[in-house]
């Protein structure tokens, strides 16, 4: 079959704003929409500008709006998306480079600010630190982020102030906070509760319907809230 | 599972403002029952018509109720205690409602010298609000 894509297309060299183009994709349902990325990119247009590795969902490479809603090409299948025309955008609120690429800075900045990494200055066991499964399974559900920026790119909160930290960020703080390994929980909670942590959080949960991984985000933001409010990490 | 606590974060202004949302718009829900149950233990259903008492509970204040059927309004309608009652739940309806606008204004305005001055001006404007308020209050 024959499907229509239309793609939001900047180059920075020649054009003043970004302009859609509509390319013509023979395709089967079954394709993903990085499929026919990658058809166009091959067969009609070479300098079709978009960011993939994998092609399988976990790279993170490859979030896009398809169709008004942030999703991985690589997880989105041609006959998901309906009969008519595909529409392919960048993501928003983060700064355009060229097409469908957006400057992922200011989002990796934000997830470095929360410490998304193990602190813990005690010294270590002989074999390793234990931890009970139960202990595991208190963050499991935050452990399965692949940093596609696709939740924070959702939110209207970060769309009107960059400087919130957003979901993504939010998300792995929660991963450490609550991991019964880690030491530094209370330097986390007190990042989140600036001005620009979690209390720019309105509970609009468009995160939460965007995130490829179907992590609970406004959950896991709910979670760090209680957590600064009572001091409890249960 | 081991307990697991943390020494609370000293508080943030904005973990602050964030309870003090909460726990403003309970207040008022709360102070409102206040008002229109003693209201009503007064008589407000035979003495006051239905806006009137509605206007009563949350501004209990006894110039909303001097055209009523009250005979006589000093007689517990009009003392300092519902003074006291108006002061409280105008702080928290005044502070509750411009917390919501400095958070709108944190939402939209990023970076620029515009947020700080905007908020000093809100600050200034919810002060205002609060001084009037409570000079109506003791002054009717
Ligand atoms: S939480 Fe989900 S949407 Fe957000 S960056 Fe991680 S995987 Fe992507
Ligand atoms: S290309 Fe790796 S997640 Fe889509």
């Amino acid at each position: 079959m024959e499907v229509k894509v239309k793609i939001l297309r900047f180059n920075p060299e020649a054009d003043k704003r970004p302009h859609y183009q509509t390319f013509c994709v023979d395709a089967e349902p079954t394709d993903r929409v990085l499929d026919l990325l990658e058809k166009i990119k091959g067969y009609q247009d070479g300098s079709l500008a978009f960011r993939r590795s994998c092609a399988h969902g976990i790279c993170g490479s490859d979030a896009m709006r398809i169709n008004g809603m942030n999703r991985l090409a690589c997880k989105t299948l041609v006959k998901d998306l309906g009969r008519g025309t595909i529409v392919v955008e960048p993501l928003l609120g983060l700064p355009l480079i060229k097409d469908l690429i957006v400057d992922m800075d200011p989002f990796f900045e934000h997830y470095e600010s929360v410490m998304p990494y193990l602190v813990n200055d005690e010294p270590p066991p002989l074999k390793e630190r234990l931890q009970s499964p139960e202990e595991r399974a208190r963050f499991d559900d935050t452990t399965k982020c692949i940093l596609c920026a696709a939740c924070t790119t959702a939110c209207p909160s970060f769309w009107s102030n960059g400087r919130y930290v957003g979901p993504a960020a939010i998300v792995n703080a929660h991963r450490f906070i609550f991991d019964s390994r880690d030491r530094a929980a209370a330097e986390r909670l007190r990042i989140l509760s600036n001005q620009f942590g979690v209390y720019r959080c309105h509970t609009i949960f468009n995160c939460t319907l965007a995130c490829p991984r179907e992590i609970q985000i406004t959950k896991a933001i709910g979670e760090v809230k209680k957590a600064i409010a009572t001091g409890s990490l249960e | 599972m081991r307990n697991r606590t943390v020494p609370q974060p000293s508080m943030s202004f904005e973990y602050i403002m964030w309870m003090f949302t909460r726990i403003s718009g309970l207040a008022l829900l709360f102070l409102g029952a206040v008002s229109l149950v003693i209201a009503l233990a007064m008589g407000a259903r035979q003495l006051l018509d239905m806006p009137t008492l509605a206007r009563w509970t949350f501004f209990p204040n006894p110039n909303h109720v001097v055209n009523s059927k009250i005979p006589d309004v000093t007689q517990g309608w009009a003392n300092a205690y519902w003074q006291i009652m108006q002061i409280v739940i105008a702080f928290f309806g005044i502070s509750h409602g411009f917390n919501g606008l400095r958070v709108i204004i944190e939402d939209y305005i990023g970076n620029t010298i515009w947020q700080p001055m905007l908020r000093g001006l809100l600050f200034l404007v919810w002060l205002f609000f609060l001084i009037m308020a409570v000079f109506v209050i003791l002054a009717s």
